[in-house]
């Protein structure tokens, strides 16, 4: 697992919360885990293919995501439900569809599978050997984490 | 969900988009209200058909103002305006022969919303910042 992969998602996050948030994000420090675990209450799981494989954990606290949708939609969202649910995937989607897009310019074909949305903190996501490295993402309605777990085949 | 800082210089396509913001926001108050379903279904129903029709006359109207001001993204943001009439009309589709599926509902207005969002706010822009570089309003 190369750090590069890492800034693509940051990159991409940045300019996908100020086009449709109006949101600055900084990035934390940096870490390197074991498993793919969700650490807030809302998350998005996307599968990557081709050049590099592996999965992108997106984890968001409750209040922050209901935040985010709320300023999305210009209404009030109060329960995480299968609107605020599938707002969030896409959000997901488009910040890992820029990223793959990025990869590409360096020459790394990738594809990604649909969002998984799932809720709650139990568990962890099964990976093969690979490590991943947890990105935090600060914005000011709150801190949401993005895991990248991506190896290429070739090695 | 409109914002002011969407306007691309051009008074159609402006004021069609903050239709089209207006309508989805409608369409999102209708999905997410509290009370029965098969009462909130009308709205929802009237909303899909609007935005099934609007869809293709703001994406051609668009499209023209794109030839007629030699946009050279024409092709590829025709293809991305193609796609998503297809996503829509397959989602009407789908509701025809399955029936309006709550839950499913939610998805598809949510998919519009932050696609809307995305489009207008980044791909559109670029129409939007070609035609300050030619020297003005439309």
């Amino acid at each position: 697992m190369k750090v590069e992969y890492i800034n693509p998602f940051y990159k991409a996050t940045l300019d996908v919360f100020r086009i449709m948030l109006n949101l600055d994000v900084q990035r934390g420090q940096l870490r390197a885990v074991e498993e793919l675990a969700p650490v807030s209450e809302a998350n998005v799981v996307i599968g990557v293919t081709g050049d590099l494989r592996g999965s992108l954990l997106y984890s968001f606290p409750k209040e922050m995501a209901l935040e985010m949708v709320t300023t999305m939609a210009g209404m009030p969202m109060s329960k995480l439900d299968a609107f605020v649910c599938s707002a969030l995937g896409e959000v997901a989607n488009i910040i890992s569809g820029n990223a793959v897009t990025m990869l590409a310019s360096s020459s790394l074909a990738c594809q990604i599978s649909p969002p998984q949305v799932f809720i709650g903190t139990q568990g962890s996501l099964s990976m093969a050997t690979e490590k991943a490295i947890v990105v935090p993402l600060i914005t000011p309605i709150g801190t949401f984490e993005v895991s990248v777990s991506l190896s290429s085949p070739q090695g | 969900m409109w914002k002011e800082h969407y306007r691309i210089g051009s008074e159609l396509i402006d004021s069609q988009h903050h239709e089209l913001f207006d309508r989805v926001a409608s369409f999102i108050r209708a999905v997410q209200e509290e009370g029965a379903w098969e009462e909130r279904l009308d709205q929802v129903q009237a909303t899909l058909e609007f935005m099934k029709e609007y869809v293709v006359i703001h994406f051609n109207d668009e499209e023209a103002l794109q030839r007629e001001i030699g946009y050279p993204g024409l092709e590829k943001h025709a293809a991305v305006h193609a796609a998503f009439r297809e996503e829509i009309r397959q989602f009407a589709q789908r509701v025809e022969e399955e029936g309006f599926d709550e839950e499913k509902v939610q998805e598809f207005a949510a998919r519009v919303m932050t696609w809307l969002i995305m489009h207008v706010g980044r791909e559109d822009q670029r129409i939007g910042e070609f035609i300050r570089s030619q020297g003005g309003q439309q």
